[in-house]
């Protein structure tokens, strides 16, 4: 990438020098490369003093200075943290290997050599100022990249239900709800919804763009005004998957796409009917007959199928599943299964049912807490893909 | 992800090892510069020393998959095992791409 040269006429240049020709003949030179923003003074203190005030973009300082000679002035100048990138350029006499290597252990950022040749004074000044206005672009840039960041994180979080939401959901239904979502760089491809489908019926979505960052989270804002195009009372999951799929397919770019989940507990049935498309294996859990004793029984879903927006011909099938009072849903996105740790190696599909039972045994009411705590002591942070893990279960 | 790329007279062929993941994106254009070059109609993507394929990954052979096909050239992906395997046949990738065994 070319660079514009800068122009010096916007830049401001603080000289630190005791003798008075000196400071004439530096301010000189620089006048004719354009700059015309010039403060002085005479000593160390005096300089100090100087930049609180004229904030200088530059300071051309003398050693040899009485009352505060250059290099104390420049040490105390790198201690505070507001400076410690300002350039500054020492002007000195000192010739001797030694000392040249002291203005730069002071934190000096270059020197000059007396007697002051003009060319090379405005070249190493310029080239100061091109190197600290490239530094504040780039501060600034990835400062307003943050700020912009965080809030289309709160927006992402905004689609998400909130815990209020949760709650009111769980008494309509008889259920306990908990559910965990972190994304891996700021935004995140994960996403993940409760849609009451009358009165005995809760549709439960959950769906995870590949990749993560910022083109996974913009999918993720699609899905979210394309789930109302389509009405899910009135048909299966697998229909309802296909419109998903065949909509997607229009908006994603080859290559882009997401693996998903779509199931409807039926409370007056008992039931869990499903289809899937290439999600994680979700946990249902049983009851076991006889009750007390063991824990529940539990199996990991199939939930294979061609991944949402790579064809417009795919087909998804619905399968179900008993789920009576009692028994549970734990679904979660890849990050649980495949995020290794510092010494361990990632959970692994097989190892969710396990992972379950040991949290359950710990929590039988809410168990996610617990999973989620093992979780993140086992696993190197920051995690490297997007985390939603959802626990639904129904109250005995 | 390393690869490494043979022609014979039949096919053009890359035998991916290590992981194809997110991280990988910027070698995709250098498979797909191959699957552009080649001077076969079959391009064969051979998972032996595979190890581990995630989202991202699935989502490049996919890309591949297109650039080939406007190309009229078949891929295929070859000797898919393990978690690769796993993962491929969970996103059913197999009823948009061929699969060899």
């Amino acid at each position: 990438m070319a660079v514009s040269p800068l122009s010096l006429s916007d830049c401001r240049v603080l000289i630190v020098d005791d003798n008075e020709f000196n400071r004439k003949s530096l301010a000189l030179v620089i006048r004719r490369a354009g700059i015309t923003d010039i403060a002085f003074a005479e000593n160390g203190r005096e300089g100090l003093a100087a930049v609180d005030r004229f904030h200088p973009d530059l300071v051309l300082l003398d050693v040899d200075m009485p009352v505060m000679n250059g290099w104390e002035m420049c040490e105390a100048l790198r201690r505070n943290a507001t400076h410690e990138q300002l350039p500054v350029l020492f002007q000195t006499a000192l010739d001797s290997d030694e000392e040249q290597v002291r203005c730069f252990d002071a934190g000096g950022s270059d020197f000059i050599s007396k007697p002051i040749k003009p060319g090379e004074c405005v070249a190493r000044v310029r080239h100061q100022l091109e190197k600290r206005k490239l530094f504040n672009d780039l501060a600034n840039f990835r400062e307003r990249v943050q700020r912009e960041l965080s809030h289309a994180r709160a927006m992402q979080h905004s689609l998400l239900p909130e815990s209020r939401r949760l709650t009111e959901v769980a008494n309509r239904y008889g259920l306990t709800l908990d559910a965990h979502f972190e994304t891996s760089s700021e935004l995140g491809g994960d996403f993940w919804g409760i849609y009451p489908l009358g009165d005995r019926r809760l549709g439960v979505l959950m769906v995870d763009f590949a990749g993560h960052g910022i083109t996974a989270a913009i999918n993720t804002f699609r899905l979210h005004t394309l789930i109302d195009r389509f009405p899910m009372q009135h048909v299966a999951p697998s229909q309802w998957l296909a419109q998903l799929n065949s909509a997607l397919k229009d908006v994603l770019p080859t290559g882009q796409f997401a693996t998903a989940f779509f199931g409807i507990l039926d409370m007056a049935t008992d039931t869990l009917t499903f289809a899937a498309a290439g999600s994680p294996n979700p946990v249902l859990g049983t009851p076991v007959a006889g009750g007390a004793g063991g824990g529940p029984d539990l199996r990991l879903l199939d939930s294979a199928g061609l991944v949402l927006g790579a064809s417009r011909r795919a087909q998804y099938a619905d399968q179900t599943f008993r789920l009576p009072r009692g028994g549970f849903l734990f679904l979660y996105s890849d990050a649980l299964i495949e995020c290794p740790g510092d010494e361990l190696g990632p959970l692994g599909q097989d190892a969710v049912p396990d992972f379950v039972r040991d949290a359950l045994a710990l929590d039988r009411q809410r168990p996610l807490r617990p999973m989620m705590d093992r979780f993140y002591a086992r696993t190197h942070l920051p995690l490297r893909d997007d985390l939603t893990a959802v626990w639904i279960a129904r109250r005995a | 992800m390393d690869f490494k790329t043979t022609e014979t007279a039949e096919a053009t062929e890359v035998r991916l090892t290590g992981r194809l993941e997110f991280t990988d994106h910027d070698r995709l254009g250098v498979i797909a510069a191959v699957v552009q070059g080649a001077r076969t109609q079959r391009f064969v993507i051979d998972m032996i020393d595979l190890e581990f394929i995630d989202s991202a990954g699935l989502g490049m052979l996919m890309i591949l998959q297109e650039e080939a096909e406007t190309r009229n050239i078949k891929m295929i992906l070859r000797n898919l095992r393990g978690d690769v395997k796993r993962s491929i046949d969970l996103a059913r990738l197999g009823e948009i791409i061929a699969i060899e065994a």
